[in-house]
């Protein structure tokens, strides 16, 4: 089968020679940009909440354009689905690239430069990309959450190091989202990278740990709601069909306690650990895409940072707001349940662009041979 | 001969719509991971989503094959050797789950493992075995379907003879002299497919053993970030690998499976049922766990479609109620109604139906005519029209959407068609499959008879060809009809347009829905329930047509 199939491949190598072509074409710069307004927005996002009927009925109202909706199935997919549709207009919009995944689209040039009008935007949310190829539209930080209920210092103790989960007592209760698919995934690897390079630990690297934590039956999924839903016993999982309560310790955001609380009336029994350099500061970006219709894109983007549809990010999608002056309302304990890291993971977008890959290499190695 | 020209039409089109996405696809893949095989295959373990699956998916297809037989055996004697009365009801209750849906399966599994079910979902260690249950359940049919005809037709006084001989004077010692024998030929192919459904288990892995893959399911979940030069470059060399890995056993097992069914066509003194089967009165011991085990999961989907669970931490309130329906059946921002899915669905199908059935047919006709002048070219064409089955559907999904990529993505992408490919690609096969052992079992008579009474060929086809045919001209279109409308694996993967969405999709994405939202459940199985009804009329059709000896998979 092979001995037919590879000459005929290597004959074809003609038609790969357009994808080449588009490859090597390069930066398109925006007085090159040609599209066409055909009064439909297509978006390409992952299970973004913040899109809400209700926000999209009004955009559609308020501008005259339809909205479709491509929903993939995390921050992985929407990149992915860039890179291979690219030079291609299908989608025009994307929403949900995040720090750890931006600078690729960037460097594989699927993005164009909107035209969108906004302000008020913080210093906070453009730390990491402030350039006119992606606009931030939340940001939260990552942390590992605890379900206070068990791990009371009783059953088991409040980790006060990372090393602490690979011990025995952590067996199989930790929930990881996987780095290679999911964006809080990549943000918490990401975290571990600056954590371990700043403890006082000079024999053991993040890799190690992460060796050790397979080794200790850490739960990887595809996604944060499966880690989260699914097997975190901490949070509103428990409610939901499917729930499994085997992890006691999840990554989600730091204020995943307070959105909590804030369901239920003040209560929860989830809290954010805040241990050093182990938060990473995590901010979405909304983009215009290559080839796509950039008016509806910058009306959108326009839309998505006004400051009626962005302040209720919140409470709409579970996230901070990127506008400054805003915070996490006070009702419902939301602020109050929602933790600040004291000391996030410093580690800046270059850094993140020119190491990605090989730190996921290094993760995949590091897994592997647990 | 005068279709000569209508069989290369139908041989080039077919090869075209088989080979031209599945190239494409591969050409894509290894332009991204290069030529080097064995670093295809070393990826695998290699890498930590795909470290294990392999061991995996073989365990779990394998022991699932010793479950199914395992059921299927002492059900299939009890059917084939005594009288039940609404035999045939039995029959068809007990062989339904095989026209199920997957995601049909799973849904129904989810609930009975669920907190409204059993509640043992919570226990990891429970998913394994639920999985192989599952597959049990689903391939029940084929032993049953494989095994019973024999049983129920061998000619009585064969066993009687052997009483009086001096190696079967105990039942162990007809059992391995008479019924082992016998049987095998029909077990093993039945073990086979088996084997070959639950190795490509996706629906079910998908949703019962969560963070276990089989390579089918591994390669969905990676597939969306192939294709893509200097991104992911381990992720297509997994695919690669996994691909050939799973079309050399495949291929294998069907190797396996057709030198076997070719076997169970030794000639036996055969008998009517009528005089063959007895009565059995601790018969209904197996028959009634056997009968309940086939319906349950259907009756539990159907039923938790209203029931609805709110929890929270106030507690937790249950109630009866059509909301999962409502909310199936409204569309929102981010879901389509299952209206708009149902509409697909049957779409894609009547589409598949119209282009399948014609070119399964012709293909058929024609490895018939070569039959009898060209033996081996008709051998080739005959395996040529099997080579899909050793693609899954993951594999084909992959193929029509980076073949897609290739060609002309934004045209593809742009059409409401573009999905049928696949089913095209997955149904014309058993289409073949179906149409030829009734074209092989034409007597030629009646056409040269008809021939010499001076009728044109054109009165020819229509008065006696189409007639004699009929049956197995509606199976195979009834089949092509259940297949697409449950296919799952391949439109997952292609399927990244909403206007696409088929009802199996559907109810996978309702279900993946996150937060607290108590209709997810409901809703999904909502539209399990519509297709699980749907697959439900389509089989009982077939059961009438079904040419009722024939003891094979359809």
């Amino acid at each position: 089968m092979i001995t037919v199939l590879l000459p005929l491949m290597m004959l074809s190598g003609c038609i790969s020679e357009s994808i080449d072509k588009i490859t090597e074409e390069g930066e398109i710069a925006p007085e090159e940009y040609v599209w066409e307004d055909d009064g439909e927005l297509v978006i390409v996002t992952y299970d973004v909440t913040g899109l809400t009927d209700d926000m999209i009925t009004k955009f559609e109202e308020q501008t005259g354009y339809e909205i479709n909706l491509m929903k993939l199935d995390d921050a992985g997919s929407v990149l992915s689905h860039l890179l291979q549709y690219k030079g291609v207009q299908i989608a025009d919009l994307a929403i949900g690239l995040d720090n750890t995944y931006l600078q690729t689209a960037i460097e594989n040039d699927v993005l164009w430069e909107h035209f969108a009008n906004f302000s008020n935007i913080s210093e906070e949310a453009l730390i990491h990309y402030d350039g006119p190829l992606a606009v931030p539209f939340d940001q939260g930080y990552m942390c590992l959450n605890y379900d206070t209920e068990i791990v009371d210092d009783v059953n088991l103790t409040v980790p006060t190091s990372l090393w602490n989960l690979t011990e025995d007592d952590w067996n199989g209760k930790v929930a990881i989202p996987s780095p290679e698919t999911s964006s809080p995934g990549r943000a918490f690897m990401t975290a571990t990278v600056d954590y371990f390079e700043n403890d006082q630990d000079n024999t053991t690297d993040w890799t190690d740990w992460w060796t050790a934590m397979a080794g200790n039956d850490a739960i990887i999924t595809t996604g944060w709601s499966e880690a989260y839903e699914t097997h975190y016993t901490g949070g509103y999982g428990e409610y939901t069909n499917g729930y499994v309560g085997d992890a006691n310790i999840v990554v989600s955001y730091c204020h995943s306690p307070g959105v909590e609380a804030w369901y239920n009336g003040n209560w929860t029994k989830s809290k954010a650990l805040d241990l050093p350099r182990a938060a990473f500061h995590q901010v979405e970006y909304v983009s215009a895409v290559q080839g796509g219709n950039l008016d509806a894109a910058s009306a959108f983007i326009e839309y998505l940072l006004s400051e009626e549809v962005n302040v209720n990010m919140p409470t709409e999608n579970f996230m901070y707001s990127v506008l400054d002056g805003t915070d996490l309302p006070e009702e419902g304990g939301y602020r109050y349940h929602s933790t600040i890291p004291t000391k996030a993971a410093e580690i800046n977008a270059t850094v993140i662009a020119d190491n990605m890959e090989n730190w996921l290499a290094e993760w995949n190695d590091a897994m592997v041979a647990a | 001969m005068a279709n000569k020209y209508l069989a290369s039409i139908a041989v080039g089109l077919y090869s075209i719509l088989i080979i031209v996405p599945l190239w494409l696809a591969l050409d894509r893949l290894v332009w991204v991971a290069g030529y080097d095989v064995t670093e295809w295959l070393s990826s695998l373990d290699k890498n930590f989503i795909s470290q294990g699956v392999l061991e995996f998916t073989i365990l779990q297809a394998l022991l699932s094959t010793v479950a199914t037989l395992a059921l299927g055996i002492p059900i299939a004697w009890q059917l084939g050797r005594y009288h039940w009365p609404f035999q045939s009801l039995i029959r068809s209750l007990l062989t339904m789950p095989f026209v199920m849906p997957s995601i049909v399966a799973a849904m129904g599994f989810m609930h009975i493992i669920g907190e409204n079910g059993l509640d043992i979902r919570t226990n990891r260690d429970t998913w394994f075995l639920t999985l192989i249950i599952a597959h049990s359940w689903f391939n029940l049919s084929l032993v049953i379907r494989f095994c019973e005809p024999v049983l129920s037709t061998l000619e009585p006084s064969m066993e009687e003879q052997l009483r009086l001989l001096p190696g079967g004077k105990t039942k162990w010692d007809r059992f391995r002299h008479l019924w082992a024998p016998l049987l095998i030929p029909s077990v093993a192919a039945a073990a086979c497919m088996t084997f070959v459904f639950s190795f490509t288990s996706f629906a079910l892995v998908r949703w019962i053993t969560l963070g276990e893959n089989t390579l089918e399911s591994m390669m969905a979940s990676i597939g969306s970030s192939s294709g893509i030069k200097g991104y992911m470059v381990s992720k297509n060399e997994i695919i690669l690998g996994s691909s050939l890995i799973q079309f050399t056993i495949l291929l294998f097992s069907l190797w396996l499976m057709s030198w076997l069914q070719h076997r169970r066509q030794t000639l036996l003194p055969t008998a009517s049922e009528k005089v063959v089967k007895k009565k059995n009165a601790l018969g209904w011991i197996f028959v009634i766990p056997a009968l309940l085990f086939a319906v349950l999961p259907l009756i539990a989907l159907a039923i938790s479609s209203f029931r609805i669970t709110e929890s929270s931490a106030n507690g937790t309130k249950k109630y009866w109620g059509t909301d999962g329906w409502e909310y199936a059946f409204t569309s929102t921002a981010s879901l389509p109604s299952a209206w708009d899915a149902l509409y697909n669905s049957v779409g894609y199908a009547i589409i598949t139906l119209l282009i399948a059935v014609p070119l399964g047919w012709i293909l058929a006709q024609s490895i018939r005519d070569l039959e009898q002048f060209r033996p081996k070219l008709a051998r080739t064409l005959d395996l040529f029209t099997m080579l899909p089955f050793a693609v899954s559907s993951v594999m084909i999904g992959l193929g029509v959407m980076l073949g897609m990529i290739r060609i002309n993505a934004e045209f593809f992408y742009s059409m409401w068609l573009t999905p049928v490919l696949a089913h095209v690609m997955i149904t014309t096969p058993f289409v073949v499959r179906i149409i030829l052992p009734a074209l092989r079992s034409l007597d030629p008579s009646y056409d040269e008879c008809a021939q010499t009474l001076g009728l044109s060929p054109f009165k020819r086809f229509f008065l006696i060809k189409i007639p004699m045919l009929r049956g197995s001209i509606i199976v195979a279109s009834i089949f092509t009809l259940a297949i697409s409308m449950g296919e799952f694996g391949a439109s997952w993967v292609v399927t990244r347009n909403s206007d696409w969405t088929t009802l199996p999709i559907m109810v996978d994405s309702i279900r993946s829905i996150p937060y607290n939202n108590s209709l997810t459940a409901p809703a999904a199985n909502a539209v399990s329930t519509v297709l699980m009804i749907i697959a439900l009329i389509l089989f009982v059709s077939t059961e009438k047509f079904r040419a009722k000896r024939d003891g094979g998979m359809f």
